[in-house]
């Protein structure tokens, strides 16, 4: 899963003027923003960095010229503590592993400059396969001791941690200030507080851990991987909740204030933004590099290209403070206006400190003109009509979603997106769940991807014949088609594949779908997952219990399509039909009960944690369990309300198919469709559906790979089993909290309070 | 002094639509209070020019002559000479902005400033200070008494109970009233902003009494139990601001209240620079009412000048 690519491109902001930082976007025009004083970050920025100090003399300037001019002097923020701290490294920074500084012989260092001045600070190592063996090493070994901990004995850890923080603040946040460019007093009154809470935060949990976590395992090992231009924060939001549950981590980061344990070798992280305006009217912006290389397959494949010049047309304005000097690798705050929603400017992601403005009829098409931007991270709302601003909050496609507010941050409240900017967490639970595993499953094996050819997987299905007459008895006869928008339509292939019995002998035909039926199918269920949206849960609850009754009508036929294709006992087949009925009505009912929580952020004031659905999701089901992994994906799927493109098992879809005569009578049409076929080819056209924003898969681990591959490019959330097989008869692996979590997506909903 | 403010026509589509976002206004408040550090000759300078801005104010129930004659004494040689000379400033002629006292002790305040040889104007309260809870006609007698015993400024309180029911029509009457009674003499209200119920309440006092020909807005009387904030102050700032943009006119502001230490005028100071500009630092168009603020701010310019914390006697009283 993707990291963000918002947060990498951070800006160092020596501009007077935090305003712009605003990365998400700011509805303004009908809507009127408070008018005096709604801008809580328009204040000048502040010059407070450790290379001010150095500048000017502080003699020279009289008393008597600064009375009259009432100019800033420079704010003495020396540096020494952290270039004290750098000396004592040597002129070499090691790799932290295990305690220890390691500088082993013969390597090539990187040299780390102040982004400001370009003066020499450290060099870093250049890590090489073996010092990650080293490290991945003694990490496994530490984290047999640490995940032995009791979770309170952790608690006290991270504590001690979070103690050496306050304790040390200065020399971090110099260094930090040194190595980013950043001023001081975002670090000091930001970064270091935040610092101290996520460690406090996530304290906490570790505390609770026994009860609060108890479906739950640690992964194990975490590996880190931090572009060049992430702070000592971001590290501290993904590193916080892996040492709180147990992980041992490595992190990396070319210049980390006491932190950094490895450095790069080679860069295979997303490139940094560069935008130069030589002129004030020219916003230019490209790619600082090549694509990593993980992306360039699928971003091939029909998405845009990445790498272009931006230049708008003229028509734009573009207002900028200050003078923006070639040199600098500073940029200025910019305000775009007049920008088309069509303009790359205004599809692209841009980095801060840049607001794009764009003027909106009505609500709904400000609604639209958001959401149709491919990025999902975070988005202001300003609007005094408190009915009009939780609509557009609930409405807008995002991770985080501030009221009448801007950029508010807090260990509490989680932190990530949908779409482009990638579906990984930090912050609150959701923080915590990046790296949990549900109890009693094993991890997945860590192993180096296989060599596959990506190009050829699922290409094309293989032809099939039919093999003979059909034997299946006449009250057992399977509906015939693909299920799609409500009802089985021919497949586009005009061919059918055969299932065979368990004794050998054919036992069926079920239509073969394709790309044709994938691309109906997801169509069908987008217009469908709108409605389910905005369906009361309790009535989305009702109609799974209504499915629920009406497959117990069914579970004699289901029963003996279950012996007669997978060979299994009448009893077992029965369970497997009864506990089908059993997780449709689990759902509905713990979908309904759980609601949204209301948490507290200190004065910043309250937000909404709330679960929306991820849209249209696409299930691949394991060949295994056919109608019992079918429902248990099903059922949290659409309880959550999402609304499904599923294939069934290859072995045996008919039970599902049976199942979907009574979905065609009880639920929406397109809500679920289901399309049997060649598994293989049918994962790849979903995988690479730009249109498919979540993908469920349950099936090889070449397959996982591929799905994983071509996640790459889209950023769609995927869950893939890696080609493990799960059992769906136990209630932590088939109906476990990890289902609730993959089923919706998280949003963090900030109210902004007080006016008294 | 700037031109008077004459006014404007009351438009009420002025302050009909505005929402003051009180969350953002309370962080912005605190960043602007650590944003910025004066430090060494930069910090001698700006508190220096805070003295510059220093409305140096008695109100108490036991002033007489004698306590309002040292005070004009002080506001003419607010700083000590010989610390002004070791920073080369003793020619600059530093002195407050003005000396405000109670409409009583104008007549002393005049002569005290005569016999020292100081021109900064007397600027008097008026209209039933602090509460303003007495008859429109005794409120505007007593400006007229005032300007005659020689008061250059007034500081009017409003009718916080027009604020509170609505009544901006009936407020922008009775300042216009002040105004005229005020005659040449400037016109500074006092909102009384701890009374006044919200940060709107605050914007839509701020642009009427601006509205109503009022030279300065300032924050309290300090006889609140809330007095200067600098959430206050942001929003009165912005509705300056605002003012300016529409009309043009620039209106001075004046916290007053609760402002005693030197680092606390340094954060005022800033605030102004960030948020109004430079051409807002002048006496003209910033003050700062306080008692005081002056013993702290030369306080510290000693520390600066000798390296030394004072003690208590090496300062003369005031």
């Amino acid at each position: 899963r993707a990291t963000e690519g918002g947060g990498a491109r951070r800006s160092h902001s020596q501009c007077p003027w935090a305003a712009a930082r605003a990365a998400g976007l700011e509805l303004a025009g009908g809507m009127a923003a408070a008018a005096a004083a709604a801008a809580a970050a328009t204040g000048a920025g502040e010059a407070v960095t450790g290379e001010a100090a150095t500048g000017q003399s502080m003699g020279k300037s009289s008393v008597q010229s600064i009375f009259f001019s009432l100019d800033y002097g420079p704010a003495p923020e020396s540096p020494s503590t952290a270039l004290a701290w750098l000396e004592t490294q040597g002129p070499n920074l090691g790799h932290f592993v295990n305690g220890k500084w390691l500088k082993p012989d013969g390597q090539g260092t990187i040299t780390c400059r102040d982004p400001s001045s370009g003066e020499f600070l450290a060099n870093c190592f250049q890590a090489k396969n073996e010092d990650v063996a080293l490290a991945v090493d003694v990490a496994k070994r530490t984290f047999e001791e640490w995940s032995q901990l009791s979770g309170a004995t952790r608690a006290q850890h991270l504590i001690r941690l979070a103690d050496a923080i306050h304790k040390h603040q200065k020399l971090l946040w110099t260094l930090e200030s040194l190595a980013s460019g950043r001023v001081v007093r975002e670090i000091r009154d930001g970064d270091i507080p935040l610092a101290h809470q996520l460690l406090q935060y996530y304290a906490c949990w570790a505390q609770t851990q026994e009860q609060a976590l108890s479906g739950w395992q640690p992964i194990g090992v975490a590996v880190i991987v931090l572009p060049p231009t992430f702070s000592f924060i971001e590290m501290m939001w993904r590193v916080s909740p892996a040492l709180a549950v147990g992980e041992s981590g490595l992190a990396r980061e070319p210049l980390g204030p006491g932190w950094g344990c490895l450095t790069p070798t080679t860069t295979t992280l997303p490139a940094s933004w560069v935008i130069r305006s030589p002129h004030p009217t020219l916003l230019s912006s490209h790619w600082d590099g090549e694509p990593p290389e993980e992306l360039e397959g699928p971003a091939g494949m029909g998405s845009p290209p990445r790498s272009s010049r931006l230049q708008p047309p003229s028509s734009v304005q573009v207002f900028q403070v200050g003078n923006a000097s070639q040199k600098s690798p500073f940029f200025p705050p910019t305000l775009v206006l007049g920008l088309a929603p069509a303009s790359p400017c205004t599809q692209r992601e841009v980095p801060w400190p840049v607001v794009v403005i764009s003027p909106f009829r009505t609500a709904k098409e400000a609604l639209a003109m958001i959401n149709g931007t491919p990025r999902g991270g975070n988005a202001s709302v300003w609007s005094e009509r408190i009915t009009l601003a939780l609509d557009l909050a609930y409405g807008v496609r995002m991770g985080t979603v501030w009221i009448n507010s801007h950029g508010l941050k807090d260990a509490v409240a989680p932190v990530g997106g949908c779409k482009e900017t990638g579906s990984s967490w930090h912050g609150g639970p959701d923080g915590l769940y990046e790296y949990l595993w549900p109890a009693g499953l094993l991890p997945r094996p860590v192993a180096l991807p296989e060599a596959m050819d990506y190009n050829k997987f699922g290409l094309s299905a293989p032809p099939v014949l039919p093999s003979g007459p059909d034997t299946s008895p006449p009250s057992q006869t399977a509906p015939y088609g693909i299920f799609l928008a409500g009802r089985f339509q021919n497949p586009s292939s005009r061919s059918s594949r055969p299932i065979l019995g368990s004794s050998g002998t054919v036992y069926a035909h079920v239509a073969e779908g394709g790309a044709k039926d994938i691309r109906t199918a997801v169509e069908a269920a987008h217009q469908a997952a709108a409605l389910w949206v905005s369906q009361a849960p309790g009535k989305r609850v009702s109609m799974l219990w209504a499915l629920a009754d009406a497959l117990s009508q069914r579970s004699q036929v289901l029963a003996e399509q279950l012996t007669e294709v997978m060979g299994v006992g009448i009893t077992e087949a029965q369970t497997e039909v009864m506990l089908s009925i059993a997780r449709l009505r689990a759902w509905g009912a713990r979908v309904h009960a759980q609601g949204a929580g209301l948490h507290s952020a200190g004065h910043q004031g309250p937000f909404l944690r709330l679960r929306e659905p991820l849209g249209v999701l696409a299930i691949i089901c394991p060949e295994e369990w056919p109608l019992l992994a079918f429902v248990s994906l099903l059922s949290p799927a659409l309880a959550h309300g999402n609304a499904v493109v599923m294939v069934p098992s290859g072995a045996c879809p008919l039970p599902a198919l049976q199942f979907c005569q009574d979905v065609a009578s009880l639920l929406p049409p397109g809500l679920v469709n289901v399309v049997p076929g060649d598994r293989d080819h049918l994962t790849r056209c979903l995988a690479l559906h730009q249109d498919v924003p979540a993908l469920w898969y349950f099936g090889s681990a070449q397959g996982s790979q591929f799905v994983e591959w071509a996640s790459a490019g889209n950023l769609k959330a995927i869950w893939v089993n890696g080609g493990q097989s799960r059992s769906w008869d136990q209630e932590p692996e088939g109906a476990g909290p990890e289902l609730c979590l993959r089923a919706a997506r998280t949003k963090t909903l900030w109210l902004s309070l007080g006016d008294i | 002094m700037a031109p008077q403010n004459q006014g404007t026509e009351l438009d009420l589509t002025w302050i009909s639509e505005v929402q003051v976002n009180q969350p953002a206004v309370l962080r912005r408040a605190e960043q602007i209070q650590t944003r910025r550090t004066m430090k060494k000759d930069w910090q001698a300078a700006w508190l220096l020019k805070a003295v510059t801005f220093i409305d140096l104010t008695t109100l108490s129930g036991d002033d007489t002559s004698s306590n309002v004659q040292r005070l004009c004494y002080k506001a003419k040689y607010p700083i000590q000479e010989d610390l002004l000379k070791a920073l080369d400033m003793q020619d600059i002629g530093i002195t407050t902005a003005a000396v405000c006292v109670y409409p009583a002790r104008v007549c002393d305040a005049v002569k005290a400033l005569k016999d020292v040889g100081c021109k900064i104007p007397v600027a008097s309260v008026a209209t039933g200070f602090p509460a303003g809870q007495t008859h429109l006609k005794t409120r505007l007698e007593e400006i007229r008494l005032a300007v005659e015993d020689g008061a250059k400024e007034i500081d009017v309180v409003i009718n916080r109970s027009l604020v509170l029911t609505g009544q901006w029509e009936v407020l922008y009457d009775e300042i216009r009233q002040f105004r005229k009674a005020c005659g040449n003499a400037h016109l500074k209200t006092i909102l009384a902003t701890g009374e006044l119920g919200s940060l709107t309440n605050v914007y839509k006092a701020s642009m009427i009494a601006m509205m109503a020909g009022s030279d300065f807005i300032k924050t309290s009387t300090g006889k609140e139990a809330v007095n200067a904030t600098f959430p206050v102050a942001i929003v009165m700032v912005r509705a300056i601001r605002d003012f300016f943009w529409k009309t043009g006119k620039k209106i001075g502001f004046k916290p007053a209240g609760g402002i005693r230490t030197a680092k606390d005028s340094l954060a005022w100071l800033s605030l102004i620079k960030e948020e109004l500009g430079d051409e807002w630092l002048k006496p003209e168009l910033f003050r700062i009412g306080a008692s005081t603020l002056l013993s702290d701010i030369e306080r510290q310019i000693y520390h600066h000048v000798t390296g030394r914390y004072a003690a208590y006697h090496d300062l003369p009283m005031a």
